[in-house]
């Protein structure tokens, strides 16, 4: 394809001065291939500083902090404060005499709720209008930018946004839905009790979309048109065509999506604490506002630490499970 | 004329006119809450209060209030420097370490990717912790400020975004005929030659598109600089967090701070928009 020749000895114009290429062959293909490994190492080595730094060192001084007795009183030590074994996870997991662990229960299932919530809502919205916007129609390219733009709103914008839409008296929400649409008698309050989870989960769900719809849209166009013309011929309906061949051709897409989308929003920390404040309540409490509240507010590291432990303990558990069940999909590729 | 006595194309038009207008309503559902942001941000307080807008006669007073009742100009500043820098170093690191990953074998680099997804795995609160501490011991024990400092948050943010620029730069770096580069070797460049003087160049498209994207995540970015910062440091975020704690009544100034942190990440976005979104669905699409 190439009109070079990549030979080094053929080359036609090799700078005076320079030593007379090696026979081409084993030796000289060797060296070059070992300074190149030196120079891979450089190129990685700024980046590879940065992450031992700051993410290598710091996860596992954090591991440590989370088998330590870490609060207001030790807080001066820092790193020095006393071992204190398990019982941080103890407190946690098993003592429910401990505000701490009914605290804890309450995040990890608001957590879950909001996690299926919204990776769901997300990946079935970004389908759907993906779908939509994959038809040709009058202004598609359009469309398919302004589509964007809500990916672009700062989570912390989407929070003070969408916090002033839930007001439940001068709010435009109620307004739609009480006012003009009569869904309901009285005026819901959003922003306390059970409705709070919801009140997060729509706003994620609506910033998440559009670069759900990105790649499926990525996706929907590499294929292959044929598939769904000889289906047509066969007879198949829309519907037939979408369940058989469409959805089994993105389910790479979607895996890759499910993985990320669920670590993403268990860890989710912006959205409720902006829209709700830092102690959310606890029917919107989550791990990360939990954690954070309890390390910054009331000094409980080792608490936060044994917290965050658990937390990504059970996202490893997540990856391992999705690779079992996407190991397939992987290997497609 | 019911539908059942239609010909089927004329079923088939209907449909499709069907189908489009439900795209287009659903746009103006997806854009209605960032139209309804910039219309509160042009009425006055007591109209948001109320609730009874008056679109024809905007006012952008609350513009003007929103710089006194909080020191936003420092919080814009803050923003700007840090995500600016980090987004910088980042994208730096990035392209060195992406190129190595997509062009440059070398023993470990499985690990290295594996390791830059790994990243991604632990929760932020894990690291954030041991940093904060860390910070803290750093300023009582040594000259070195990293505590509620700008350069404290572009350390963190650079370490924090150059994972995911890596992936975004190693996509750009594959797009990239490796004949280009052969055919710069071949007259006489060294392999770091030609990255830099030949490679480099051609992924201009994708070093915008990687820099606009740790710039996007950056500019989001709010656990960390919470923790991390008390005063001086301070970004929008927290400005905002802190505006809402001290102003909650002022709506108006509220919906214009969101206004005027929105736009820039706005315009960047989508003055970038089609390398950026090549790199977004790069890593799902290709793996």
């Amino acid at each position: 394809m190439s009109t070079h020749s990549i030979t080094p000895a053929n080359a036609p114009d090799t700078p005076p001065g320079t030593p007379p290429a090696p026979p081409a062959g084993a030796g000289a293909r060797r060296r070059s291939r070992r300074s190149g490994r030196h120079l891979a190492y450089w190129l990685i080595a700024p980046a590879l500083v940065f992450m031992v730094l700051v993410h290598l060192i710091p996860t596992a001084l954090g591991f440590a902090l989370s088998f330590k007795n870490l609060n207001t009183f030790t807080f001066r030590q820092l790193f020095g404060a006393p071992w204190t074994g398990l019982d941080n996870y103890n407190a946690i997991l098993f003592d429910s005499a401990n505000p701490l662990h009914s605290g804890f229960v309450d995040a990890v299932r608001n957590t879950i709720f909001y996690t299926a919530a919204t990776v769901t809502g997300t990946l079935a919205g970004g389908l759907g209008i993906a779908l939509l916007l994959a038809r040709q129609f009058p202004g598609r390219r359009t469309v398919r930018t302004l589509m964007l733009a809500p990916y672009v709103v700062p989570s912390f914008v989407v929070a003070v946004l969408w916090g002033f839409m839930w007001q439940s008296d001068s709010g435009i929400i109620n307004k739609v839905l009480v006012d003009q649409l009569h869904l309901f008698h009285d005026r819901p309050t959003w922003l306390l009790g059970h409705n709070s989870l919801l009140a997060i989960i729509i706003p994620s769900i609506w910033r998440g979309i559009p670069l759900a719809m990105l790649i499926f849209l990525a996706g929907l166009e590499t294929m292959p048109r044929e598939l769904h013309e000889a289906a047509a011929i066969d007879g198949a309906g829309p519907w037939r065509r979408f369940r058989y061949i469409t959805l089994p051709l993105l389910r790479p897409l979607i895996a890759v999506q499910l993985l990320f989308g669920v670590i993403y929003s268990a860890y989710q920390f912006t959205i409720p604490y902006v829209m709700l404040g830092s102690n959310p309540g606890s029917d919107a409490d989550l791990i990360m506002t939990l954690i954070v509240r309890q390390s910054f507010s009331n000094n409980l590291i080792g608490f936060g630490a044994a917290a965050s432990t658990l937390l990504m303990a059970v996202m490893l558990i997540w990856v391992a499970f999705w690779f079992r069940a996407f190991r397939r999909d992987l290997e497609a590729d | 004329m019911g539908v059942m006595a239609m010909s089927p194309r004329r079923r088939r038009r209907m449909t499709n006119w069907g189908l489009n207008a439900l795209t287009y309503a659903v746009l103006v559902v997806m854009l209605s809450p960032i139209l309804w942001l910039i219309a509160s941000s042009l009425q006055t307080r007591g109209q948001l209060a109320s609730g009874d807008y008056d679109l024809l006669h905007p006012t952008v007073a609350a513009f003007g209030q929103m710089w006194k009742s909080v020191d936003f100009g420092k919080y814009l500043t803050n923003s700007l420097i840090i995500c600016t820098a980090s987004a910088v170093l980042a994208t730096a690191f990035a392209a060195s370490a992406g190129y190595a990953l997509a062009r440059v074998p070398f023993r470990g680099q499985k690990a290295f990717g594996v390791g830059i997804v790994g990243t991604q795995l632990v929760p932020g609160s894990m690291f954030l912790l041991p940093v904060f501490l860390g910070f803290i011991w750093l300023k009582q024990n040594t000259p070195i400020h990293l505590f509620d400092t700008q350069l404290g948050m572009i350390l963190i943010y650079t370490a924090f975004f150059t994972p995911v620029a890596i992936w975004f730069m190693r996509y750009f770096f594959l797009a990239i005929p490796p004949e280009l580069e052969e055919a710069a070797m071949v007259d006489g460049c060294t392999r770091f030659g030609a990255f830099w003087r030949v490679v480099l160049p051609s992924a201009a498209p994708g070093l915008v598109a990687t820099f606009v994207y740790a710039f996007l995540l950056a500019w989001d970015e709010l656990l960390f600089v919470t923790a991390l910062t008390a005063t001086r440091a301070e970004t929008i975020p927290v400005g905002i967090h802190n505006f809402i704690g001290n102003y909650s009544e002022e709506y108006a100034q509220l919906m214009a701070a969101g206004v005027v942190s929105t736009i820039p990440v706005m315009l960047a976005f989508f003055a970038t928009q089609r390398w950026l979104v090549q790199g977004l669905t790069a890593g799902a699409v290709k793996g």
